[in-house]
């Protein structure tokens, strides 16, 4: 029944990197079990730290908005989820959709959702690579006539 | 994880948070009169108006501490879930403090506050089987005009314990709760036998 946990890591990040236009044609089979909302979708700020070069000294780079939101099932699963942004159709899909893969008919529920959102996730991530390695200039130094 | 204990608090988070508050402020300013306390649910044994105060007052720099009667894996789970306030054993490091009528005789360890900062006392939120019933006393003091007579069921041990760490401005401030209603008690109120002798 308890998912493994770096496995669940991936399908709420996955729902949470998410564009709200994809989650919207699961709606209605997302919404069709009986659910109470423990936290309704609520909009807050996190402040975001980063470290210089990934290891240094952490700073604080701003404060951005996100949005929480927990359910729970009529037989006790709860679903939990954190997004950024101020979407709160957004926050309570991924939600019922955390709390619907941690039950029964997960294989369902991961080729349903999550394979399909996962794959146009990696498309995009690669086609900005993909730019971004286009524009990429190399350095280099001419040698300065001291010999 | 605790995740089938959880409940649903507030319906409106921000807004029932604000009533909250402003019972609690209305019942400190006007001693012995009674706030109603409506917005939230009930919890295993905390009375709705109770688990209002605590949503309303309690978050991550308050550290609670819980009598052992309302120290269930249900209130817990839910003060740490919806409220984030750390759980402490110690009476001493707790700014708020969860009692039932029973644990009113021994208020030691309670933080007093000191001089210099006597808004650090602990805070005590009381839940009373009734707010009337007991001997009836006289309070008087700020935010009463004349006399107050409140009767609230509490053993005279807690008059007596009451007095004892009153050095003002240090002292213990407390909220009577039942039901939907809360009465406060700051520790600026006099409470006096109807029989003009101070308890």
């Amino acid at each position: 029944m308890n998912p493994v946990p770096h496995e669940r890591q991936r399908w709420i990040g996955v729902l949470a990197r998410a564009r709200r236009s994809e989650l919207q044609p699961h709606e209605a089979a997302l919404r069709d079990i009986e659910y109470q909302l423990i936290r309704a979708p609520e909009i807050g700020m996190t402040l975001v730290r980063g470290r210089m070069g990934g290891n240094g000294a952490p700073f604080n780079v701003g404060e951005m908005s996100v949005t929480r939101c927990v359910v729970r099932l009529a037989d006790g699963r709860t679903g939990y989820s954190y997004l950024a942004g101020r979407d709160k159709v957004h926050a309570e899909l991924a939600a019922l959709a955390d709390a619907h893969l941690q039950g029964a008919q997960q294989r369902h529920w991961l080729d349903q959702v999550i394979t399909p959102l996962a794959n146009a996730q990696a498309e995009r991530r690669a086609q900005k690579e993909a730019e971004t390695a286009a524009t990429k200039v190399e350095f280099f130094t001419l040698v300065r006539g001291e010999n | 994880m605790h995740a089938q204990l959880l409940q649903p608090a507030f319906n409106d988070p921000v807004l029932d948070a604000q009533r909250g508050f402003r019972a609690a402020l209305k019942a400190l300013a006007g001693p012995g009169s009674i706030q109603s306390l409506h917005a939230s649910p009930s919890l295993d044994g905390l009375a709705s108006a109770t688990y209002g105060l605590c949503l309303a007052l309690l978050d991550a720099d308050t550290p609670l501490w819980l009598a052992p009667s309302f120290d269930t894996p249900v209130i817990r789970a839910n003060l740490a879930f919806h409220c984030g306030c750390p759980i402490t054993a110690n009476r001493k490091d707790a700014r708020f403090a969860l009692l039932a009528a029973d644990d009113l005789t021994d208020l030691s360890g309670f933080d007093h506050g000191n001089d210099r900062y006597p808004d650090q006392s602990c805070t005590l939120l009381v839940q009373l089987p009734d707010l009337s019933g007991g001997a009836g006393l006289a309070w008087r003091g700020p935010g009463i005009e004349a006399e107050h007579c409140v009767a609230l069921p509490v053993a005279d041990e807690f008059w007596r314990e009451r007095e004892q760490r009153n050095g003002f401005p240090r002292g213990l401030d407390v909220f009577f709760s039942v039901g939907h209603e809360v009465i406060g008690l700051p520790r600026s109120t006099r409470v006096i036998r109807t029989h003009q002798e101070p308890v």
